[in-house]
């Protein structure tokens, strides 16, 4: 490596580790205070609230690790993954707030669920006093995180069974364990799945820490009496009193201790499961291995419609519907399925708030387009054992809580003097955005065949040449795509933007959140339509810049002499 | 390495020193283990050289040193390093990233370009300017890719996807290419190995017959003995002993 090359390495590392680095330092520190972790403790709400983050982030991470095996194993059984795979950006591009709110849409007393049973079944003429909105119980937040995660996961998983390399030897192996006398489902669990599993750790970890950390979904759809204790430490952060915020910082580092220890908790275990599945692969215990099988793939005809993605993509459409049609309700009274009067009010309101969604636009564009510069200079410059060796801290803001995330950037913020700045603020977005760009990178690079650098190199060809000509064009649709997943996280930011941005600046987001907790049902779910369409927009975008080259079908036959 | 007088350079192509490929390996290998060690390679221009051997016994990596491509080759692994030198018509090469070196790669896989069509995989290798120095136009170049086109038997398939070629048809494409690039000497890595033996059979003569047309010399690495092209001309490697404290 040139001493140039070497210099510019060193020096992205830096760009991304030192923002981090600090970000965590602020935090750290702010977090020896006796008195705030005494309060911390002191408080009747604290144990309650942690009580009620771990259910829900448990359950509803479960949950989507079994949907995303099964998933996951029936697409691949029936050759359909492919297909079924490319609805994926569509559920990706919902952001969590525009979930929660359309899953309120449905389920509060007032909601649709109940509508359409109303008063036929039900008897009622008015909206019952149920709690199956912000129950007690955080099902309504499992269930929103539940459909959330699923496409995350299934996507990190995309990105590695499509594939060229590994899609041709998957294949190969898993028909050979076939011809090797194991029937398809168990094929797939005990050759594909072992393999796949370890590839999904990092991401599943993030959904974990996603779930147990949650603020912008858990005000909507979460408990209340008591929140989870991220929305807990979220409302004492936001508190004026000074030790009411510190007592916010050290729930923020209690709910770090929380993750890691259950990320420690969740390798452990997966790691236990994949030693039993050797064991019984061994024949010691095939029978948990074939029940194990049958657990994994409940659906043995090969043509039958997989209930599970179907279910999946009804609901997402359901709840699409759900804000398309609540954007455009005026007054509608309690059992009718169809409101009395449609308007467009909400939408002219948004439209003369145009710069909440310029803000939006540009806060996603300029983190995901500078996080895609990053990712894509490091990936071509970086030696592979320093990517291997940096790529846990950069993807560190994906694992760790973003009340921590806040209170770190913010006090960065403070201290360069950026806190409120658009700058300050979009580097906050940077920040976050970072890992999901790189992780949407890394298995398109890590796919590149090493010889065919060589063979532009051996054709005469400088790097230049190799980079705009062969490799770039040929990443064409993963780099697209990188991008419309650092914009999708960027206008979801919830946190960081109320935090860093000091209140200054309102996104689609934030105010989709906002107006969750009032009673414009019209406006809240424009917003949350914008929410998610701008991402789709964004997808669309990239599906568009990397659509595959189309080439002649058949080439006209010329005469040759 | 060999430190070369820069001078070098400018000898070779124009004053007639057409002498062939010279490669002499004191040691290849990582810091704790010698691939190859101790071997001289002479490729006259116009004659084929056979390197043979069994897998894993450096084949690869000697055809990677000669064309500078050794970075690639140890992907992962412990990088690789060449003691030794490597001479091309008088040119000492050790020293030059691969794209100067003037030494063409056919590989295994044929590796066209999926996002190029075949004719503008082979334009791609069509050098700018000719050996006189003076620059091509667009024609002259498109005029080449068509005579390459023809001398492979794929008159008319220009426009075609590359993945729509038979095997045959793609290694053709992967020699012509290589060709276009006018190269100074040619290295070719097993490339009939994922052909059938009757396709194998019909190939060979072929690229053989091209290659040395070009009056430059080649390197080919195989396995199979009736890939050798020149009986006088084979180079048997032996793979290494495993070093006794290796970790």
């Amino acid at each position: 490596m040139s001493a140039l090359a070497l210099f510019a390495v060193w020096l992205l590392a830096l760009i991304a580790a030192v923002p981090i680095g600090a970000a965590l330092w602020a935090v750290g520190a702010q977090m020896l205070d006796a008195a705030a972790w005494q309060a911390l403790w002191a408080d009747p709400q604290t144990w309650r609230a942690w009580g009620m983050t771990l259910w829900t982030g448990l359950a509803s991470t479960a949950l989507a690790w079994i949907t995303v095996a099964h998933v996951l194993a029936s697409g691949f059984i029936r050759q359909q993954l492919g297909r079924w795979l490319s609805h994926l950006p569509a559920l990706l591009a919902t952001p969590h707030a525009a979930m929660a709110i359309g899953l309120v849409l449905w389920l509060s007393p007032s909601g649709w669920a109940l509508r359409l049973v109303s008063p036929g079944l039900t008897g009622f003429s008015a909206p019952p006093p149920w709690f199956t909105t912000q129950d007690p119980w955080g099902l309504g937040l499992i269930l929103a995180l539940w459909f959330k995660e699923v496409p995350f996961l299934l996507w990190v998983a995309a990105t590695q069974m499509q594939r060229e390399d590994l899609r041709r030897r998957w294949q190969a192996e898993y028909a050979l364990a076939q011809t090797l006398g194991r029937p398809p489902a168990q094929a797939f669990a005990q050759i594909i799945w072992p393999q796949l599993a370890p590839r999904l750790r990092w991401p599943l970890l993030a959904v974990l820490a996603y779930g147990l950390t949650v603020v912008d979904m858990a005000l909507i759809i979460g408990p209340a009496t008591p929140p989870t204790l991220a929305v807990l430490a979220w409302q004492w952060l936001s508190d004026a009193d000074l030790l009411t915020q510190s007592q916010g910082v050290a729930a923020a580092g209690w709910l770090t201790g929380t993750v890691l220890v259950a990320g420690v908790v969740t390798v452990v275990a997966l790691r236990a499961l994949a030693a039993l599945r050797k064991f019984a692969s061994r024949g010691l215990l095939l029978q948990t291995a074939e029940d194990w099988a049958a657990v994994f793939h409940r659906g043995r005809l090969p043509l039958r419609p997989n209930v599970v993605w179907t279910l999946i993509l009804s609901t997402y459409a359901a709840i699409w519907f759900a804000l398309t049609v609540g954007s455009v309700s005026g007054v509608w009274p309690f059992p009718q399925v169809w409101p009395e009067l449609w308007t467009l009010n909400a939408w002219q309101q948004v439209a003369s708030s145009a710069h909440t969604v310029w803000t939006t636009l540009g806060l996603g564009v300029a983190s995901a387009s500078v996080c895609l510069l990053w990712s894509v200079a490091w990936l071509e410059l970086a030696p592979r054992r320093w990517q291997q060796a940096l790529q846990p801290w950069f993807l560190l803001p994906l694992v760790l809580p973003s009340v921590l995330w806040v209170v770190g950037l913010y006090s960065l913020a403070l201290h360069t003097r950026l806190e409120g700045q658009w700058l300050g603020l979009s580097l906050a977005h940077a920040v976050m955005v970072l890992p999901y760009v790189l992780l949407a990178l890394v298995p398109a690079y890590q796919a590149v065949d090493p010889r065919q650098a060589a063979l532009v190199a051996s054709l005469g060809h400088g790097r230049w040449v190799y980079l705009w000509r062969v490799k770039w064009p040929l990443l064409q649709r993963a780099i697209a795509s990188a991008w419309a997943v650092g914009f999708a996280v960027s206008v979801a930011q919830y946190l960081p933007t109320l935090y860093v941005g000091a209140g200054r600046f309102a996104t689609v987001t934030t105010e989709a959140v906002t107006l969750a907790a009032g009673s414009q049902r019209s406006l809240m779910s424009a917003y949350a339509a914008l929410q998610m369409l701008l991402p789709i927009a964004a997808f669309a975008l990239a599906a568009w810049l990397g659509r595959p080259r189309r080439f002649e079908k058949i080439a006209p036959m010329k005469a040759t002499p | 390495m060999t430190d070369t007088p820069q001078d070098g350079l400018h000898h070779g192509m124009n004053d007639g020193m057409n002498d062939g490929l010279h490669v002499h390996i004191e040691r290849l290998g990582s810091a704790h283990h010698a691939l190859v060690s101790g071997l001289r390679l002479d490729v006259p221009p116009g004659e084929i050289l056979t390197l043979m051997g069994p897998s894993g016994c450096g084949k690869s990596s000697v055809l990677a040193a000669i064309a500078g491509t050794l970075a690639s080759v140890s992907e992962g692994l412990l990088p690789l390093q060449l003691q030794g030198s490597v001479q091309l018509n008088g040119r000492e090469l050790s020293n030059l990233p691969t794209h100067q070196r003037g030494v063409g790669l056919v590989f295994q896989d044929a590796l066209l370009f999926p996002h190029m069509t075949v004719a503008e995989n082979l334009l791609f290798a069509v050098p700018a300017c000719g050996t006189n120095g003076i620059s091509r136009t667009n024609a002259q170049r498109q005029a080449r890719v068509q005579q390459a086109l023809q001398e492979a038997d794929l008159s008319g398939m220009g426009e075609r996807d590359p993945s729509t070629l038979s095997g045959g048809q793609r290694a053709r494409v992967a020699l012509m290419r290589a060709l276009l690039a006018e190269p100074q000497a040619l290295l070719l890595d097993e490339p009939f190995s994922k052909l059938d033996a009757a396709l194998r059979a019909q190939l060979r003569p072929w690229v053989f017959a091209h290659v040395r047309e070009r009056r430059i010399p080649v390197v080919l690495v195989t396995h199979d003995e009736q890939d050798v092209a020149d009986p006088q001309r084979v180079v048997h490697l032996r793979a290494m002993e495993e070093s006794t404290n290796h970790v």
